[in-house]
Formats: C-alpha cells, sequence, structure tokens
C-alpha cells in the first residue's frame, strides 16, 4: 500500500482494530507532527483505518486495538499472531477488555444481549468482550482509553531501533505528584488514582477531576486498603467494586476478588 | 463483464469494521449490504445502574472520532432529566468545544479519509509527495481541532472536563487568544480547500432522490445543537418524539434497527445541515456556500465532503466570534442538578450527523438509556445510494473499478461504525 513497501530494511508493520472505538488507532493518526515520519520509518502494509489496500502476509510489529467480542475477531486474532514476531496490545479494550468487559463473568452477557439484540443469529457468534491475551501471547502492553502519544512514540521508537519497551509500572497518583496537583482524596472525593497505571500524565487531576480508572488496574495497588478509605467517604463497598469495574475488564477480577 | 458478486471487504478509510456486498443476478442487482461486522459492545446496558457521573465517563467510549459529541448529546438529555439549567456562557463554552470536534473530524475525513479516492491514492501520506502543502496544512488544521478538544475536553480523545452543570477547567485568557489567533490563521487554508473542491469533478452515478433531516438551532444562527427535528420537507419535531418521527425497524439481512423517516431512508450530516440551514450562513461561509452548493447537492452524497468543507469555514469563523464574547463573559460555576429523577432526551450534530442520546434517571440511577447514532440514521440511505450506482455502472457496462466507487459512496457519509456497532449483519435461520 506505500509507495515504497518494498523496502527490505524497514519493519514490516500491521495495526489492526478488533472491537472497540477505534481510539487508539486514532491516536496515532492524530500525531500530527509525527505521522509522516510513522508511515516513513515503518513498512506500514495493513492500517485500514488510514489506508485502503493492505498487504496481508509477515510481519516483524502488529499492534492491535480492541477486545475479541466475536467468533472471527479471535480467529482474526490468532492469524494475525501466527505471521508477527512482535505483537502489541494497545488500548484499554485491547489490555483488559474494555468497558464492554465491565461486568465480566457475572453471566448477564446473554440476558444483556437479548435486551439489545432480540432473539437474532448472529453471522458470528458474538462473545463477552476480552483482552488479547485471553488467546494469545501479548509480547507488549500500551494501555490507555486511549493511548497517549507520550507512550506510544516511543515504544514505536524502541521497536524501530530493536530495542525492548520497557512498561511503565507506576500509578497516576506518582504522575499527580510531578503535576503538584492537591490530593483529592484529602479532599474526601472519590478518585481511582492509586489503583489505577499511569501514563496518562494525571490528566483528569490535573482538571479538578476525580480519576475513573480509565487505563485499568495497577498491579501494585493496595485494592483493600483503598476500598475502605472510598467507603469511609460514605459511599457503599457495592458502589465503589461497580466504579472500580468500569473500566477494569477481565483484569480487575483477580485483584478484587477477596475483597 | 460478468460479475455475479462484489464483496468490499474491509471497508477502508472508514471508523471502525465494515464491509459491503453486492449481489447481481441476471444483469440486475439483488441485494446490497452495508455489513457491520464491528462486535457487540452493549452500552445502553452498561449505562444501566449507574450515576450520571459514570454515564458520562463511559458514552464517549462508543466512538474516538466524535467522543466529545457522545459527551455533549448525554450532557443534554441528563441535565433536561435532572432539571439542571446551565448559564448561557456554559453553552457557549460547550460550543467551542464542539467546533473543535468538528474541525477535528472533518479535516480528518475530508483530507485523510475521503480525498484520497479523488486524486488517486491508497492514504493521505502517499498523497504527500505531490500534494504536500495540501498535506502539511491538512495536518495543522487538525491538530487546531485537537488542541481545542484538549482544551476543552481536557484531553484530545476521551477528556473529562466536560462535566454535569458545566467545566471542570475553563480555559485562560491567553489561550483563548491563542485559538482566535490561530482559527484566523487556518481560516486561509480552509477557504482554499473551497476552490480545490470546486475544481473536482464529482461523479453522477449514484444520484437519486433522498430526504435530509438535521436538528435545528434555537435561534437564528448556523449551529450543531438544537431540540427540534428539522426534515428537508419543511416539518419540525420536537426532539422528545424522535422515536415517532425516525421509525426503526429490523431487516432480514441485518440485525439492526435501521432507520427512516416517512418509510424512506434519509440523510444526515453536513450536507443535509448545509442543506436544510444554508441560507443561515454568512461571511466567508456564506461565500463558500455560494461557491459550491448547486441543485445536484440534494440528490448526490458525494457532496457532503463539499459540505465538510463549508462547515469547517463555519467553524473556523465562530471560534473567533465565541472568543471574542467569551474574553467579556463571566466564569461560569458549575450547576448541580436540583433533583435526582427524571427523563430526558439530548441531541446534538455529531460531525456526521444527528445523535440522541435518551435517559431515565430515578433516585440517581439511570434505569433506561437510548442512543441513536448517525449512522444507525443513514445507512439505509447508503444502501440505497449504491443500489442506484450498480444499477447505473451496470446498465453502463461500466464494472471495472466498480468496488472503488461503490466505497466512494459509502466513504463520503463519514460513517462510524464503532458507533453503530448494534448494526451486526445476522443470518435469519
Amino acid at each position: 500500500m506505500s509507495s515504497d513497501s518494498s523496502d527490505k530494511s524497514k519493519p514490516r508493520v500491521g495495526i489492526y482494530g478488533l472491537t472497540g472505538c477505534a481510539g487508539d488507532q486514532l491516536l496515532l493518526i492524530h500525531c500530527e507532527d509525527e505521522i509522516l515520519d510513522i508511515f516513513n520509518a515503518f513498512d506500514i502494509r495493513s492500517f485500514v483505518m488510514a489506508s485502503s489496500n493492505p498487504i496481508e502476509d509477515d510481519m516483524d510489529v502488529a499492534l492491535v486495538e480492541g477486545s475479541v467480542s466475536t467468533e472471527e475477531q479471535k480467529e482474526h486474532l490468532l492469524e494475525i499472531r501466527k505471521r508477527s514476531k512482535i505483537l502489541v496490545a494497545i488500548g484499554n479494550c485491547a489490555t483488559v477488555g474494555g468497558v464492554q468487559a465491565m461486568y465480566a463473568q457475572d453471566g448477564t452477557f446473554k440476558d444483556r444481549m437479548k435486551k439489545v439484540y432480540g432473539d437474532m443469529k448472529f453471522i458470528t457468534a458474538p462473545m463477552e468482550g476480552q483482552p488479547l491475551d485471553a488467546f494469545v501471547t501479548v509480547d507488549y502492553y500500551l494501555p490507555g482509553c486511549p493511548i497517549s502519544a507520550k507512550q506510544a512514540l516511543p515504544l514505536l521508537s524502541r521497536l524501530l531501533h530493536g530495542a525492548s519497551p520497557e512498561p511503565f509500572p507506576h500509578p497516576v497518583c506518582h504522575e499527580c505528584k510531578l503535576q503538584e496537583n492537591k490530593c483529592l482524596l484529602l479532599d474526601k472525593k472519590f478518585c481511582l488514582g492509586p489503583l489505577t497505571q499511569g501514563g496518562c500524565g494525571a490528566v483528569c487531576p490535573s482538571h479538578g477531576l476525580p480519576c475513573v480508572g480509565c487505563w485499568g488496574p495497577n498491579p501494585d495497588a493496595n485494592f483493600n486498603e483503598h476500598v475502605k478509605l472510598l467507603e469511609s467517604f460514605g459511599m457503599t463497598k457495592d458502589e465503589v467494586i461497580r466504579r472500580i469495574r468500569n473500566f477494569g475488564g477481565h483484569k480487575i477480577l483477580q485483584y478484587i476478588k477477596d475483597l | 463483464m460478468t460479475k455475479t458478486k462484489i464483496e468490499i471487504e474491509p471497508l477502508a478509510r472508514v471508523e471502525g469494521h465494515g464491509g459491503i456486498k453486492v449481489e447481481i443476478k441476471d444483469n440486475v442487482i439483488k441485494d446490497v449490504q452495508v455489513k457491520i461486522l464491528e462486535g457487540p459492545r452493549l452500552f445502553e446496558t452498561l449505562v444501566i445502574g449507574k450515576t450520571p457521573e459514570e454515564d458520562l465517563s463511559l458514552v464517549p467510549r462508543i466512538c474516538a472520532i466524535c467522543n466529545l459529541s457522545h459527551k455533549y448529546a448525554s450532557l443534554r438529555a441528563l441535565e433536561k432529566a435532572l432539571d439542571i439549567k446551565v448559564p448561557a456562557v456554559t453553552q457557549t463554552y460547550r460550543q467551542l468545544m464542539h467546533h473543535g470536534e468538528m474541525l477535528e473530524s472533518h479535516s480528518l475525513h475530508l483530507y485523510f479519509l475521503a480525498l484520497p479516492d479523488f486524486f488517486g491514492y491508497d492514504n493521505a501520506v502517499a498523497m504527500a509527495e505531490k500534494f504536500g502543502e495540501v498535506v502539511q496544512n491538512a495536518l495543522a488544521l487538525k491538530k487546531f481541532g485537537n488542541k481545542i478538544m484538549r482544551l476543552m475536553g481536557g484531553r484530545m480523545i476521551h477528556g473529562e472536563n466536560p462535566v454535569l452543570g458545566g467545566f471542570g477547567k475553563l480555559p485562560s485568557r491567553e489561550s483563548l487568544l491563542e485559538l482566535k489567533e490561530e482559527a484566523l490563521h487556518h481560516l486561509d487554508f480552509a477557504m482554499a480547500t473551497i476552490d480545490i473542491l470546486a475544481g473536482l469533478e464529482v461523479p453522477d452515478y449514484l444520484e437519486r432522490d433522498t430526504q435530509f433531516i438535521c436538528l435545528k438551532p434555537p435561534h437564528g444562527e448556523y449551529d450543531y445543537y438544537g431540540d427540534i427535528l428539522l426534515a428537508s420537507d419543511g416539518k419540525e419535531y420536537p426532539l422528545e418524539d424522535y422515536k415517532k418521527v425516525i421509525i426503526e425497524r429490523t431487516v432480514s439481512h441485518s440485525f439492526a434497527k435501521r432507520s427512516a423517516y416517512n418509510d424512506r431512508p434519509f440523510t444526515v450530516g453536513a450536507i443535509a445541515r448545509v442543506l436544510n440551514l444554508g441560507d443561515r450562513l454568512k461571511g466567508k461561509a456564506k461565500e463558500a456556500y455560494d461557491k459550491l452548493v448547486n441543485e445536484r447537492w440534494y440528490r448526490n452524497p458525494i457532496y457532503n465532503n463539499f459540505a465538510q468543507a463549508i462547515e469547517q469555514v463555519f467553524s473556523l469563523e465562530d471560534v473567533v466570534r465565541i472568543v471574542d464574547e467569551l474574553l467579556t463573559a463571566e466564569i461560569p460555576k458549575i450547576v448541580k442538578p436540583p433533583r435526582g429523577s427524571g427523563t430526558g432526551t439530548g441531541g446534538v450534530e455529531a460531525p456526521r450527523g444527528t445523535l440522541i442520546h435518551h435517559y431515565t434517571i430515578e433516585n440517581g440511577v439511570t434505569v433506561d438509556a437510548d442512543y441513536i447514532t448517525p449512522t444507525a440514521m443513514f445507512l439505509d440511505d447508503i444502501e440505497a445510494f449504491i443500489r442506484k450506482s450498480g444499477e447505473t455502472l451496470l446498465a453502463k457496462n461500466e464494472m471495472d473499478g466498480i468496488e472503488l466507487k461503490l466505497e466512494m459512496v459509502a466513504r463520503a457519509y463519514d460513517p462510524c461504525i464503532s458507533c453503530s456497532a448494534h448494526l451486526v449483519t445476522v443470518d435469519f435461520e
């Protein structure tokens, strides 16, 4: 699809979207200052949202957005995995399952399908949104809802030069402190910063608004203590857990199972 | 050249995963399907039992490109439900926010998703070699749209800054002045775009009559919001009656609430707004309107790309007007909800057309929600224009490159397939 796609020295890249809002692919398109360089540095062979005539064969890097929400998407993902050396999950839907997975494993999926669709038989069987690593090995995770350019561009740059991207194992609070914001929890405001993976730059607390947890669970967080703290602000435990689950997808289950 | 089936999948340069299937039998088009292959997300069920604050965080995730339109439509619906009356200046800030999204979305669609077809490229980056200046200016214009979205939304995509009753944080005077200066700067390129488009040949193989619906602004000017549905037959309907006006039905080849008005397909989006409200345009937007609009617009959705170009001019001029107004306005406070229960319908014009959110809230939690997206409204219309295109091209035996011609019809609408994910193609057994 690109005019110089025969250039063998450039890493071959495919950018794919499963079920989601397309915000992570859009974020890449919205890198107005870098997009021409990205297309020049890589041999972008498939990026259907931005270009016609994709070439679907072996790739060095696949970036995959979205949850797996149909059997067809599961097959597509397995097929992408087979022909990609490196697979990167981009965005909340791909890394944890997305908002469509907020009721993961509570058994309501069939009923909710019926409520919206009635008694329909689908060309491809629908399933409750699952993260990519429920089906394939994921080499790198780029969390976010959507991903941020500050993390996406260094990841691309490292992959371009054959280096390994590093994780950013810090909660939103870490970045909130760097912004010198006053902690919203001190004012007894519901904030999920301590439980949430950082990388967004603590953008919501910097607007005086609580973190809603959209980058998914921070593995090091003390869920037990934070839920107790939020309960002490006058919310029931159920309400707290409900809000934690909004963006926690499947991955949140392991952190809240003993609460 | 004999073909019995045309399948275009994936449908490229649109948001989300879709395709087109056309079946031909004995040289006659038997069936046209715009397939929506996006998986189900069930947003209408995700918000049940949630607070309005949570609803507002969740709904932008329906679609990234028009995330603020979803937030805005929900705000309008929820504020009606909870009887929140925001001051006029808050509404003005929201209009500024929405202009950011219009500029971001229209420039993305016009220059990056649609224009490569006219010049024969796979994508806009490939176009850059020959049309470097256009691509660079288009990137700068899109970046400006995103800048407004970041400033007002809090983040380029899925920002939390617009809240029930107001905004978390309002832009500084300096930021507003910067926007005004930049808007004036981009106006030259937006007008140059009008001239580029005026020189393009627009294909006529698809032409047929259709109808147009958009929201009627509550004032006498052009705008992107309102509480009245305005149809091209001159009729007006209160937004709350949307279920009686926009009739949803299921069709055998597609699960789906397809939409019809007067039992026929209809168009929403920039072209519907320009045709229904264009006589309200002023200044350079009026100049652009006079240069581009003609009788063929009523029969040809390819002109939606041109309508977006006119709206880019309108939005840039309106950003300038709004900044001047806001510079002397008081800083509004966030209005708290006076009640915890009620029903409300909110409508905004998303870049790609009328977007309706409807809520019933009881004791502070959502008990019912309904979202009707532009793509759900115009899918039938796309199919009708694709059918017409197929028939014309078949009759003329011009089947070479028919795929691209049909794709151009679908792309012209700027469909947002993530938004319409409850339009999954199904097989009835």
